[in-house]
């Protein structure tokens, strides 16, 4: 299981990528096996992210099941059947997603899932400052973002709070509030749309998605309390 | 398994004796019953239990006005308010744990009957978990850690420290006189952070409004980001900080005379109005992003 130190080094993983390395986030990483796959997984998608349009058949293996690993491992979600194992490797980054996704046991978990999503996609989209053509980036932030996207609209289809919830206060605060991230989720795509290379709409981007994710969790969770 | 068990067991018997000790008064005395009826007041219910040092203390409340206060007892104190008796507060206590959680009696219980009101006083050091979806939640004088969550409810904390991480949809968040290290995400919600003596603060809203009014500690590092509203920095000429402020579409006002850094930023955005620079020795870290609102670094009058 990964340690409180892992998962706030987890948790701060794109400041990381993004190469903001305090001493007790070095000195952690020095010793934690664990932390370094990640980085190094991390890295290996990276590299094969910079060659967009490879990304769909290219993904290594052994990508996909670290990243697999690290899902059980933080308790996203369950090992695999015995009989599962031998079955093929997603085929793309999405099925892989949806495969991983169908599994998540709960949707308060889902919603961790989302975030390690979020963080991976910050990952994805390249170190900031690299120097690229418009379109490149905005093929980029694509195949990086609607996935996410896609996912979150699933989950949100999937989460029928309205039914479900006592106070209709409170059903319609978190439904207001939801309507306003996906505001702000339209805004930042724009602003990604007009300006691909601008790593400060694209950071506001994937926060927006993080937001969102963070919200349907919670209201997933509110509907099974309440069940 | 069988701790379990028991524990459920224990639980129904309390729930069914309190059901039982109503029946019995209402059968006993009818007429004091109506009377109460009548002048239908809070049922105000208090519990007192003993705690070592660091004890834990969650509070699981749908709605309502929960004020927690440090005192110098080993012990924790819970006077609950339940708004009705369609609800109840089961008050247990687990080791150095205490854990108080409002319920409802039956499924058919409507929003407005599942409220309670709390007063909580607990010892200096003990660590709080708190979620109330709505009304407000007010702390004070506690230096353990906190976690606090709500979806609408308002969060005041006064002279606090330790780790506090807030939480909320679109309830406010006040901090007065806090210290240790501060993480609050919002998505309506505004926040005031006054007179803090914080080493680490991280603040995001998405249409809040953020006010910060505090020291700026050597060290420290301070990042406040929301995605439209006001973001407004007060600074006193004694301050020593290195400032990134950036807005993406909207305005940075700012009245400090900031010297070109001789710090390394790893992130130099190219994009929006951004600002960049040092003040006195530059000892703290401040980051303040907005996509589409205002930043306002001001004088401390």
């Amino acid at each position: 299981m990964a340690t409180d130190r892992c998962k706030d080094f987890l948790g701060r993983l794109d400041s990381w990528i993004a190469g903001e390395r305090p001493a007790e986030a070095k000195a952690h990483f020095r010793d934690c096996a664990s932390c370094q796959a990640v980085v190094e997984d991390l890295n290996a998608i990276q590299i094969e992210a910079r060659s967009w349009r490879q990304l769909e058949s290219e993904a290594p293996e052994r990508v996909w099941t670290a990243l697999r690993a690290q899902l059980e491992q933080e308790g996203l979600i369950r090992a695999e059947q015995p009989e599962r194992e031998a079955a093929p490797v997603a085929s793309s980054l999405a099925d892989w997603l949806s495969a991983v996704f169908a599994r998540i046991p709960r949707p308060a978990l889902a919603g961790a899932y989302l975030s390690i999503l979020v963080a991976l996609g910050f990952a994805l989209s390249g170190p900031v400052n690299q120097p690229s053509n418009e379109a490149k980036w905005l093929e980029g932030t694509r195949v990086v973002s609607s996935p996410i996207s896609a996912q979150l609209d699933n989950f949100e289809q999937n989460t029928s709070l309205a039914n479900r919830d006592r106070n209709p206060a409170i059903t319609a605060s978190l439904h207001q509030n939801l309507a306003i991230v996906d505001n702000y989720i339209s805004l930042c795509e724009k602003s990604v749309q007009e300006e691909p290379e601008n790593e400060v709409a694209r950071d506001y981007l994937y926060s927006a998605y993080k937001q969102k994710a963070d919200l349907l969790a919670q209201i997933g969770e509110r509907g099974e309390n309440v069940q | 398994m069988s701790t379990g068990y028991l524990v459920l067991t224990r639980s129904k018997l309390k729930r069914q004796l309190k059901k039982q000790l109503k029946t019995a008064g209402a059968l006993a005395v009818p007429g004091l019953l109506l009377c109460s009826a009548v002048s239908a007041g809070p049922i105000r219910h208090e519990e007192h239990f003993k705690v070592a040092a660091h004890p834990i203390i969650t509070i699981h409340n749908p709605e309502g006005l929960i004020t927690v206060k440090a005192w110098t007892k080993a012990e924790v104190m819970v006077i609950s308010m339940p708004a009705s008796n369609a609800v109840e507060v089961d008050s247990e206590q687990m080791g150095n744990r205490v854990d108080v959680t409002t319920r409802a009696l039956s499924d058919s219980v409507s929003p407005s009957d599942m409220k309670a009101d709390f007063q909580i006083n607990v010892p200096e050091d003990a660590e709080l978990q708190i979620h109330n979806d709505a009304g407000s939640v007010t702390v004070s004088n506690v230096t353990g850690d906190m976690n606090v969550e709500t979806v609408a409810a308002g969060v005041d904390l006064e002279d606090t420290s330790g780790y506090l991480t807030v939480k909320t949809v679109g309830g406010s968040f006040q901090c007065l006189r806090c210290a240790g290290r501060i993480e609050v995400s919002s998505i309506t919600g505004s926040f005031k952070l006054i007179d803090l003596k914080s080493t680490r603060v991280w603040a995001q809203t998405s249409s809040g409004n953020i006010l910060f009014n505090g020291q700026f500690l050597p060290n420290g590092t301070y990042s406040l980001k929301n995605y439209s509203g006001i973001i407004e920095v007060r600074f006193s000429p004694a301050d020593s900080f290195d400032m990134s402020a950036t807005s993406l579409k909207g305005k940075v006002n700012n009245e400090a005379k900031l010297t070109p850094s001789t710090h390394e930023h790893h992130f130099m955005p190219r994009w929006g109005n951004a600002l960049f620079g040092t003040f006195n020795q530059g000892r703290a870290k401040v980051e303040l992003t907005s996509f589409d609102g205002t930043i306002n670094i001001l004088k401390r009058d």
